[in-house]
């Protein structure tokens, strides 16, 4: 009888275990949000092949950080491997690479406006007009042009190169970096949208700025040590985006990793990551001898100024596989604060 | 009951092949004084932590991959996305690449990634697994720092001619066939084995990670939308596997055998659900085929067995990811391939002094050939070249052990392993095995292990472009375990069980980070503390005339937790548990038969797994919730008198649960399978795995 009643019990909670499990999983809660007035958001990107891309919003002025804000405004994940954010006329537009899509979101609840889609493997938006905005794509020889007023998708580019990336306008001009085992600068005349020239520059210019003087600053990573494209010293170039000539050249060690090039608001101060956060002078003629912020082990992923204050924000993967941390310095390189955002924190959007 | 059994000690040194020998006077046997031990304590096992799946799990349906056996019947934890895709075996909290397997002796793991993907082995093609825990992996391989699994193929247990076919059609219009023809007679065993398996694996799943269909009002805000409800894109699978087995048996001591395997897979990877690309212009693509050979010769004299083997694998594997532009223009995002020719050859001895002592010596090589291609890509100088990396390594492996049995119940065991990669060698692998014999009367055995471990980088760790690193240096692992098991019981009831406390501790442990130049790269980086217990019961109960009722669980408490140096003052993944190890695991199998029915129930669970290395909880998205999954079969056998016949039910995840085991990977809901199997009986009579 003993042995009856241990198995009985047994069996018991068997099938209670059975009948009470349960998975957690369905429709997630949305939240209200309502963030008029300045702001940062901060695009991480998240890991590949996860789906955990994330956005952050943090307002400067209360220094207070709100995170995973797409998701817990609109219930649905950013998607996989978020690449950048870029606002243009009072709409958030956030490319998420890996899931192929573009959401349009409102900038102070975050809700989504729109999306746009159809496209393979999108990176970075330059507006070029109310009507125009074009999109590089890093598996796609062509550039994907859209209309922002209806966010329909109205032609392609076709560049000629493998894989576009970082894009700036420039008069009637775009000037887009060709990065993956490539060394070129893609001229597009937005008169007919076709590539009018190229620029040979080093190995992988994987970003680029346009300063107060009409020059393009272009940064190249070098590529990497058995390439078969080539493996050579990362370096930052000069061009002057009305002649296309390159004027200046600013070589740095073989193997130095130099990333992430941006200007501040007045257009006159250039910055990098170099392990340490570099800037220098748009009219400088030689490349800085110490850094303007030292990483102390901190592993700089992304950065980005403020247009309006040229404040800076620092972003540290810290392991890649847990919520990054953000510096936020004064443009004389005073840390003004600290704070957690998502996971691979990328890049920033100044509202 | 009686608690010793005497067995001979042919059946602690024979191989699994004679083991199954129905002859009353093997044709070939060690002959050496009996041996008494106690139940299966064989002095080759000395504190050994093992776990053996018998035909009887192994081949409960043909449409289970090993990695599904696995899940439901070890402490092993699979991270699996879902059918037909890639599942790995995690043992003790460590990554799938600290898992060693071997077939019939052969490393199946790939020498680019250092994992086996146990999706790629269906169940029905392996008649004997043995898990292998912590210290107790060192014994058949190096590198196993959390376990090694030893899969082997015998031959058939029947004089004369058998066949047996088994057809299954399953939703999601999934087919699964599976053919075995055998022969023996008194020196020659032939088996030809065949499982095709084909789905469009298309299953339906509301996707809550997207809304569409969204409509705004005159502000612009969402007043209603739907979640769509999707098909699983581009999750297609068609895999074929050719077994082919021939052992000849000389009678005097000398046995020689083939096995070669032949697998043809061509497997769609599902998209992501945040994927809002167009399934139909979206191409991510898997194929393999893949050919395994191995010839064997065995030869017992007087004490002394000993063995040699010569083996062939080669792999191509494709891998496609591209998305059509338009025009028939496809844009490649990746198109890998990768070549892998392994030549292996081994040689074992085993020789017993007395009937207390065992000596045991192995080598093995693996030479390795790999060309790993990746992107196609433009020169400078206008000339096409690849990425990739084509290396030749060799890798031996040497091993010696001395077991001794002073006494009836108790046993000690100490072994020395050295592996030699490339032009390295590892430090010595040592290890020490003791066990007791604590009761008689039930059976209650304790062991012990304790094992210093290395597992050396892989090619693509090395070698890969961009991101290899050939500086990096092997992972160093130190474990020790103890445990104690009953069994008692007879034919009306029996009972065992099984606990075991295990700590272990790896160190360098290579994981591939980011780099600022856009790619990953592998570095000697974490320290991980992994210690826990594991627990394993099973009872048989016949408790009325024609029936009985066998439960079977297992439960794993498997703390993994990161003890390394943090990154920098905000890392905060110390002392975090390691992503997708879950805390807890457990399984149970319930049957019940009566006559020719059988209704088998199958639970298995886990527990909540983080995706952050920083465990972070924060939304549904930093985490997976827990994984509860059950599952029903139904069998009814009936036997003729010139054929068997079965025909089985089964209903996979049984409460429609709507769920993710990996993030943004969908999972099927309530599907169902129905097999048929056919067993012809031939004049000689007729093979029957259960």
């Amino acid at each position: 009888m003993t042995l009856r009643r241990a198995l009985h019990t047994v069996l018991t909670l068997f099938a209670a275990a059975c009948c009470v499990s349960c998975m957690d999983f369905g429709p997630a809660p949305e939240e209200k949000f309502d963030f008029a007035g300045r702001g940062v958001f901060i695009v991480n990107e998240g890991n590949f092949n996860y789906g955990n891309a994330s956005l952050s919003y943090y307002d400067p002025d209360t220094k207070k950080i709100e995170n995973g804000i797409f998701a817990r405004s609109n219930g649905i994940p950013l998607g996989d491997v978020a690449q950048s954010m870029t606002i243009y006329d009072g709409r958030g537009y956030i490319v998420v690479n890996n899931s192929g899509v573009i959401f349009v979101i409102d900038l102070a609840t975050f809700r989504i406006i729109g999306t746009i889609d159809g496209l393979t493997s999108p990176r970075y938006i330059c507006f070029y007009d109310e009507h125009r905005a074009y999109v590089t794509d890093l598996y796609d020889t062509r550039i994907t042009k859209f209309d922002p007023a209806t966010l329909k998708i109205t032609g392609h580019i076709e560049t000629g190169y493998d894989s576009t990336e970082r894009i700036v306008a420039y008069d009637r001009f775009l000037l887009v970096a060709c990065w993956s085992y490539n060394d070129k600068i893609i001229v597009i005349d937005t008169d007919d949208d076709t590539v009018c020239d190229t620029i040979s520059v080093g190995i992988q210019p994987s970003s680029l700025v346009l300063d107060r003087n009409g020059k393009i600053w272009v940064l190249t990573d070098g590529g990497y040590e058995g390439s078969p494209y080539g493996y050579t010293a990362p370096a930052l170039y000069r061009i002057d985006a009305a002649t296309r000539r390159l004027e200046k050249e600013f070589t740095f060690a073989l193997g130095d990793s130099a990333t992430d090039l941006q200007i501040d608001a007045n257009g006159e101060t250039l910055y990098f990551i170099r392990n340490d956060v570099w800037r220098m002078s748009v009219d400088a003629d030689r490349l800085p001898d110490e850094p303007f912020i030292r990483s102390d082990g901190a592993v700089y992923y992304g950065l980005g100024i403020d247009p309006v204050t040229s404040e800076i924000y620092l972003s540290d993967a810290v392991d890649y596989m847990q919520a990054g941390t953000i510096a936020r310095y004064s443009p004389t390189g005073e840390l003004l604060d600290r704070f957690r955002a998502g996971i691979t924190p990328n890049s920033f959007a100044f509202k | 009951m009686r608690s010793l059994l005497l067995i001979s000690a042919l059946s602690a040194l024979s191989l699994p092949l004679l083991a199954q020998q129905r002859d009353e006077k093997p044709a070939w046997s060690l002959d050496i004084d009996k041996v008494e031990v106690v139940t299966d304590r064989h002095i080759k096992d000395i504190g050994v932590q093992k776990v053996v799946m018998d035909t009887v799990t192994l081949h409960d349906n043909i449409a289970l991959s090993l990695a599904d056996i696995l899940t439901q019947n070890s402490t092993v934890f699979i991270k699996s996305y879902g059918r037909a895709t890639l599942s790995t075996a995690s043992f003790r909290g460590t990554s799938a690449s600290h898992t060693q397997v071997l077939w019939n002796g052969m490393k199946l793991n790939s020498p680019m990634l250092g994992m086996t993907d146990f999706s790629m082995i269906p169940a029905y093609f392996i008649d004997n697994a043995s898990l292998y825990f912590g210290a107790s992996s060192a014994g058949i391989a190096g590198g196993g720092l959390g376990g090694a699994v030893s899969l082997s193929t015998r031959p058939t247990d029947e004089r004369g001619f058998g066949l047996q076919f088994i057809q299954g059609i399953g939703w999601f219009t999934t087919f699964d066939e599976y053919l075995r023809f055998t022969y023996a007679d008194e020196h020659w065993q032939v088996s030809t084995r065949a499982v095709y398996s084909d789905s469009r694996n298309d299953f339906k799943y509301t996707n809550y990670r997207k809304k569409t269909n969204m409509v705004f009002d005159e502000y612009g805000r969402v007043v209603s939308f739907d979640y769509p409800v999707e098909r699983n894109k581009c999750g297609d699978f068609h895999d074929l596997h050719l077994l082919q087995e021939i052992y000849y048996n000389s009678g005097t001591g000398h046995r020689v055998g083939l096995a070669a395997w032949y697998v043809n897979s061509r497997r769609g990877i599902p998209m992501l659900n945040v994927d809002y690309r167009n399934g139909a212009d979206y191409r991510n693509r898997q194929n393999e085929q893949t050919f395994r050979g191995i010839l064997s010769w065995d030869m017992i004299r007087g004490s002394l067995k000993v063995g040699a083997k010569a083996g062939y694998i080669h792999t191509s594997l494709g891998y496609d990811y591209s998305r059509a532009t338009g025009g028939g223009v496809w844009s490649q995002m990746t198109r890998s391939r990768s070549y892998v020719n392994t030549v292996y050859a081994a040689a074992n001895a085993e020789y017993y002094i007395g009937r207390k002592w065992l000596f045991t010596a192995d080598v093995t090589l693996h030479q390795n050939f790999v060309e790993s291609r990746d992107r196609n890509i433009i020169r400078q100088d206008g000339n096409r070249a690849v990425i990739g990396y084509d290396k030749a390594r060799i890798e031996l492996s040497g091993y010696v052990s001395a077991k001794w049995m002073p006494a009836e119940r108790f046993g000690i065991s100490v072994s020395l392993r050295d592996d030699f990669y490339g032009t390295e060698f590892t430090p010595i692998i040592p290890a020490a095995f003791i066990d007791w014999v604590i009761s008689k009367r039930g059976n209650v055995v304790m062991k012990a292990s304790v094992s210093r471990n290395y597992r050396y980088p892989t090619l693509n760790d090395l070698y890969f472009l961009p991101g290899g690193n050939a500086a990096l240096r092997p992972e160093r692992g130190f474990t020790y375990d103890g445990g104690i098991s009953f069994r008692a019981g007879g034919e009306r009831f029996s009972t065992g069980g099984e606990v075991t406390a295990y700590d272990s501790y790896i160190k360098d442990w290579i994981c591939w980070l980011p780099t600022a130049k856009g790619f990953w790269s592998p570095v000697n980086i974490k320290e991980v503390h992994s210690y826990g217990i594991e627990a394993k019961a099973d009872i048989s109960w016949r408790f009325a005339r024609d029936w009985r009722l066998r439960l079977d669980g297992n439960y794993a408490w498997t703390p993994s937790i990161n003890r390394g140096d943090p990154t920098n003052w905000a890392d905060e993944s110390i002392g975090k548990q390691l992503v997708y190890i879950p805390r807890h695991s457990a399984a149970v199998t319930g049957r019940l038969d009566w006559r020719s029915w059988s209704l088998t129930y199958k639970w298995c669970w886990y527990g909540e797994r983080y995706t952050t290395s920083s465990n972070e909880t924060a939304t549904r998205f930093d985490r997976l919730g827990p994984y509860f999954m059950s599952d029903l079969s139904l069998e009814k056998r009936f036997a003729f008198r010139r054929a068997s016949l079965s025909f089985k039910g089964v209903v996979n995840n049984l409460f429609n649960e709507e769920y993710e085991s990996v993030l943004s990977r969908p999972m099927p809901r309530l599907n169902c399978e129905f097999f048929i199997e056919i067993c012809p009986k031939f004049k000689s009579g007729h093979r029957n795995d259960r």
